[in-house]
């Protein structure tokens, strides 16, 4: 019986190897390139720990950024590239519309969610099912309309614009997911309020809202995951420095050739992964548990 | 009475008050959007032209009767009979490693959130630097391996294109359908399998027998949303293929793309990106039938 324990251990820990290997390995890899010098990189075979650790491509993010081409002359490289100069700026823009993009979706979303889980009326399922129907419409039948509409009403190349688009898709989900959790706050609070001469619209602000925050604040990070990576619309909304997206110019510096650096594509990818890996590990049992009553529901 | 009444007709109103600007946002996103794509697809609508004029169903017709269409059909099919195959069965089988009890588990399911959290295009970027032709770790590995002589240009000749678009999309969506499906295995009564024990049934029997009927629920919802998903793929082409070689990952999200945003023909880009909803409601109605017929029994 012991020795079948010991076996058992034995075939748990090698499939956990290989989980690890092949999952979390890729990533990896990247973190190390990223710390790597250029001619490091292109060693093979590959060098697979950076010896010295090198922050060179971060350098020249940071520095592309803050000095534009003046710094380029001061280490003596012939320039650095477009991509890296306007990385910095395209990281807060991602980081502007995530966040508005959470803040407004858990805001319209909880007031919307709160009939849905406490009242009975007309076409309150047909309600439902629309806003569930929203997540499978492929975005780019969506796209289309929307971007021949902006550009008519002067409103392309604009972040207000791709908040609200993002709005889309992350609110069908946070509505789900709110509903879902204001049903889990027990009645009687809400019935001694009511009792107490409170509207509907004072329990919400007074009594839901406050006890919800938790659930309010798991919400609000999927949001930030699901409209961090958005690219579809950046890529058609967006045409300037000004509002470009980290995914656009990631896609930039993935698909041009040129004088780009290698190192310097892969660190801008490790940045843009940072705040959604940092997101997903810290809060990693809000996240799991969230994800999970949406789909369990299902 | 009067106030009593007055309450009554409220729920409703109070309903519509509440969610004014959610509803709001998504008519505003997704529903005059739609109406206005359908509308436009009935339009010869080019942007260098200044006629549009209305053409009925040409457009349709002129797609159902192009080859490309089909090809591009074809390849979305593949892709996603791949992809959903292939991440069923791992995330299967890694749920059921999951749900072992055994020092480090939680740590294994926290580090599989990492590929769910890296933005589509992001992931695309890490799989082009993999499979580099000249300094990727992938022709490194192989090399090592023996299994390739020279370092092989893998995202430029088919079929190996179209077999690493499908494990780098595969990748990033199997850790969450491996959550979804670790979920509903803790629904499944430790009971019933300690009652086959005790008849003898081996852990592979139990698993075909008790573990894998009794998740059928869940497998159908994450088979109908992978499926609808695997269909939209668009962020990992772009940035991985561009739908090459030649044409040979040109999926429908490419094409449709490319018809609207590169050849400016909105009219016949609308038309495309219709056809596809309508596929794609088509294959989540099949598959909610199937999930119902199965409840009932």
């Amino acid at each position: 019986m012991k020795r079948n324990k010991l076996k058992r251990y034995i075939l748990i820990y090698l499939a956990s190897a290989v989980l690890l290997t092949v999952f979390i390995g890729p990533f990896l890899w990247l973190v190390s390139s990223s710390l790597q010098m250029e001619n490091q990189l292109f060693r093979v075979p590959p060098v697979w720990f950076p010896n010295p650790v090198s922050l060179e491509s971060y350098r020249e993010i940071f520095m592309g950024a803050i000095y534009d081409e003046s710094y380029a002359s001061t280490i003596g490289k012939s320039s650095s590239s477009y991509q890296a100069r306007i990385y910095l700026r395209s990281f807060l823009n991602s980081l502007i519309i995530a966040l508005s993009v959470s803040f407004f979706s858990v805001l319209f979303g909880a007031y919307a969610a709160y009939p849905i889980a406490r009242m009975d009326f007309k076409g309150k399922y047909f309600l439902l099912f629309s806003i569930l129907a929203v997540r499978l419409v492929p975005a780019l039948a969506l796209a289309i309309p929307i971007v021949l509409f902006a550009k008519k009403m002067g409103m392309n190349d604009s972040l207000i614009t791709l908040i609200f688009i993002n709005m889309s898709f992350v609110l069908p989900y946070v509505i789900w997911l709110l509903q879902a959790y204001f049903k889990t706050i027990p009645s009687e609070i809400e019935d001694a309020g009511r009792i107490d001469g409170c509207s509907r619209f004072q329990v919400v602000n007074k009594i839901i809202i406050p006890l919800s925050l938790p659930g309010l604040v798991t919400t609000g990070i999927l949001a930030f995951l699901l409209s961090w990576g958005e690219f579809l619309f950046a890529l058609l909304i967006t045409e300037s420095e000004g509002s470009f997206t980290s995914t656009v110019v990631a896609a930039m510096f993935a698909t041009m050739v040129g004088d780009i650096s290698y190192v310097t594509i892969i660190a801008a990818g490790v940045l843009s992964v940072i705040p959604p890996v940092l997101f997903a590990l810290f809060f990693q049992k809000y996240i799991m548990s969230g994800l999970l009553s949406g789909a369990v529901k299902n | 009475m009067h106030v009593l009444k007055n309450k009554e007709i409220s729920h409703g109103k109070l309903a519509l008050i509440f969610s004014t600007p959610a509803l709001f946002v998504l008519t505003v996103t997704v529903l005059i959007p739609i109406i206005y794509a359908v509308y436009l697809s009935l339009f010869r609508y080019k942007l260098k032209r200044a006629k549009k004029p209305f053409v009925g169903l040409q457009n349709y017709e002129k797609i159902l009767t192009d080859e490309k269409f089909w090809d591009s059909l074809t390849t979305s099919l593949i892709f996603a009979v791949s992809v959903v195959g292939i991440i069923i069965t791992v995330s299967f089988f890694l749920a059921l490693l999951l749900d072992q009890d055994f020092p480090g588990r939680g740590w294994l399911r926290a580090l599989l959130l990492i590929p769910w959290a890296i933005p589509d295009v992001v992931n695309a970027l890490l799989w082009k630097w993999l499979l580099h032709p000249a300094f990727g770790v992938m022709n490194a590995l192989f090399s090592m391996g023996g299994m390739i002589d020279e370092y092989v240009a893998w995202l430029s000749s088919m079929p190996s294109a179209m077999i690493w678009v499908v494990i780098a999309y595969s990748w990033k969506n199997i850790p969450l359908a491996t959550l979804l499906i670790l979920a509903g295995l803790q629904t499944v009564s430790k009971s019933l399998h300690e009652a086959a024990m005790v008849e003898g049934a081996s852990a592979w029997q139990r698993t075909l027998n008790i573990t894998l009927p009794l998740l059928k629920p869940t497998l159908t919802v994450v088979l109908i949303f992978e499926t609808i998903f695997a269909l939209k793929v668009f962020d990992l082409i772009y940035v991985l293929t561009s739908g090459g070689p030649g044409r040979s990952t040109s999926v429908l999200g490419w094409s449709i793309y490319i018809n609207t945003f590169k050849k400016l023909d909105f009219g016949s880009g609308s038309a495309l990106a219709m056809i596809l909803g309508l596929i794609t409601l088509f294959i989540a109605i099949i598959f909610y039938s199937f999930l119902d017929r199965g409840e009932r029994q």
